[in-house]
């Protein structure tokens, strides 16, 4: 009877945790699930190309990277009930403030084309013309956001993250050597023709798709506008950790899927990929084609709703998703603003298209450190953090993190100006 | 006139507004925090001045 009590006990804990952590996940899937988004996908897709799965141990230790990195923002969020934006203004003066602000709308916008370039180029592949996914974007996009609530925005990404699982069935029909993945996810090892400028280009490709600056910015104040708590905290962490699983499970996945059909081909796109596929296996093609899109869409409504929480924390707005558009116009204004305004620029004929996604990773690479190490500031200082500053195994772990990536990501930045830098 | 300069000279405002309110930076400065802080200067000001070097040159 006692052994029956203990397990009943027992039982009624976990599903209450589960309970709760259901209520609360949410913001950490979202985030990394659109970390696939539809420059991602296109980054995959070159590097299962281009050196098939000797890249996928590369990939798995990106997974707790992303992690550790995403987690400080559930921290910082919950503890302070401020947006990322307001934390660096109010932390580090206007200075920093309107310069991690101008970044971050300058890289969100020209990285919302390139998902509007991927959405428009997956729908082409079915002979769907750009204006007619550009507008029903727009119209999907705005009605998501309509309801005034953030619960119902969050469920319908949710659904909107599950298609973003579509490459792993895709993965089991081109039948790959398990053994051949399994050595290459657990060995380190360089891909034949060892460490050349194209393999290091590939590898920055995957670190800038795997933490991006607007995540932070994202995650921190989905964590506020959700209403998280300090003792949601470990819910919140393993929201994080399940969605840092997911982005690297789609991405190997992925990887696998074009290693197996087009290894050593070039591939400047996930659509020319898709296209390419389509021969050999409809299927899968169409799989790749209809991933991309998902990712672009997932990429956008995130990325742009990362500009509206900031611009409504520092400007005073009502900032809301719990707000009507009546309750908060400025918020929503701006919001669909970036989204008219990315959706147009891919309608222009002759649009520098290439230009402008070199130019995302440019930029994006000059807000990335300072976006970094001021999260570290921010989850060192005892006064707003209390208990929950970084402990000295975080702050190693962190730092290290932080210092590999401004110098990878520097150099990332320095060879798409100076091409023949290295 | 007025019409059209009233919303920009309110904007002008509310960013003047924003950048008095947020002058002070409110973290404590300590020196790990001084150090970090003027490292990223110089980082942002060479990588901002390479990117306007690479303009040129391609302008030319």
């Amino acid at each position: 009877m006692n052994v029956l009590a203990k397990i009943f006990y027992q039982l009624r804990k976990y599903s209450k945790a589960f309970r709760m952590f259901a209520l609360v996940a949410g913001p950490g899937i979202i985030v990394m699930v659109a970390d696939n988004d539809a420059g991602g996908i296109t980054t995959y897709t070159t590097t299962g190309a281009q050196y098939g799965n000797h890249l996928l141990w590369f990939l798995i230790l990106l997974g707790p990277v992303a992690y550790l990195v995403q987690e400080m923002t559930v921290r910082l969020g919950a503890v302070t009930k401020r947006g990322h934006a307001e934390a660096i203004f109010d932390s580090f003066g206007s200075f920093w403030g309107w310069f991690s602000l101008l970044d971050l709308v300058l890289t969100d916008w020209l990285t919302m084309i390139t998902e509007f370039i991927g959405m428009t180029a997956a729908m082409s592949i079915f002979g769907i013309p750009a204006w007619i996914t550009v507008l029903a974007c727009w119209m999907l996009m705005g009605s998501m956001i309509l309801t005034g609530s953030y619960w119902t925005w969050e469920k319908i990404a949710l659904v909107i993250c599950i298609g973003n699982l579509i490459y792993i069935p895709a993965a089991f029909v081109v039948h790959p050597s398990v053994p051949d993945i399994i050595r290459n996810s657990v060995i380190p090892n360089l891909p034949p023709g060892g460490f050349t400028n194209d393999l290091f280009f590939l590898l920055m490709a995957n670190i800038g798709t795997t933490i991006a600056p607007w995540m932070l910015f994202f995650q921190q104040s989905s964590v506020v506008d959700k209403g998280l708590q300090e003792k949601d905290i470990k819910f919140g962490q393993w929201d994080t950790a399940i969605g840092s699983l997911l982005t690297v499970v789609v991405a190997m996945f992925l990887i696998i899927v074009c290693g197996k059909l087009l290894l050593g081909q070039p591939i400047e796109s996930a659509a020319q990929a898709a296209t390419m596929i389509m021969p050999k296996s409809n299927y899968v093609g169409t799989i790749i084609a209809i991933g991309l899109f998902d990712a672009g869409f997932l990429g956008a409504i995130c990325i742009s709703l990362a500009s509206s929480w900031a611009f409504g924390e520092i400007f005073g707005w009502a900032h809301s998703l719990n707000h009507k558009i009546k309750e908060a116009p400025w918020f929503y204004a701006y919001y669909f603003f970036d989204l008219l305004l990315a959706g147009t620029v891919v309608l222009i004929p002759n649009a520098p298209l290439v230009l402008i996604t070199l130019f995302v990773q440019v930029i994006a690479t000059t807000l990335l450190p300072p976006a970094l190490v001021f999260l570290i500031l921010l989850l060192n200082n005892k006064k707003t953090m209390g208990d929950l500053v970084n402990t000295q195994l975080q702050n190693f772990l962190n730092i290290s993190i932080v210092v590999v990536i401004i110098v990878l990501s520097t150099m990332y930045g320095l060879t798409t100006l100076f091409p023949n830098l290295l | 006139m007025n019409r059209i300069i009233g919303p920009f000279k309110g904007f002008w405002r509310t960013i003047k507004f924003i950048h008095n309110k947020y002058r002070k930076p409110k973290i404590e400065m300590t020196p790990f925090v001084k150090i970090c802080l003027l490292a990223l200067r110089l980082y942002v000001f060479v990588l901002i001045g390479l990117m306007v070097l690479k303009f040129i040159v391609t302008v030319k």
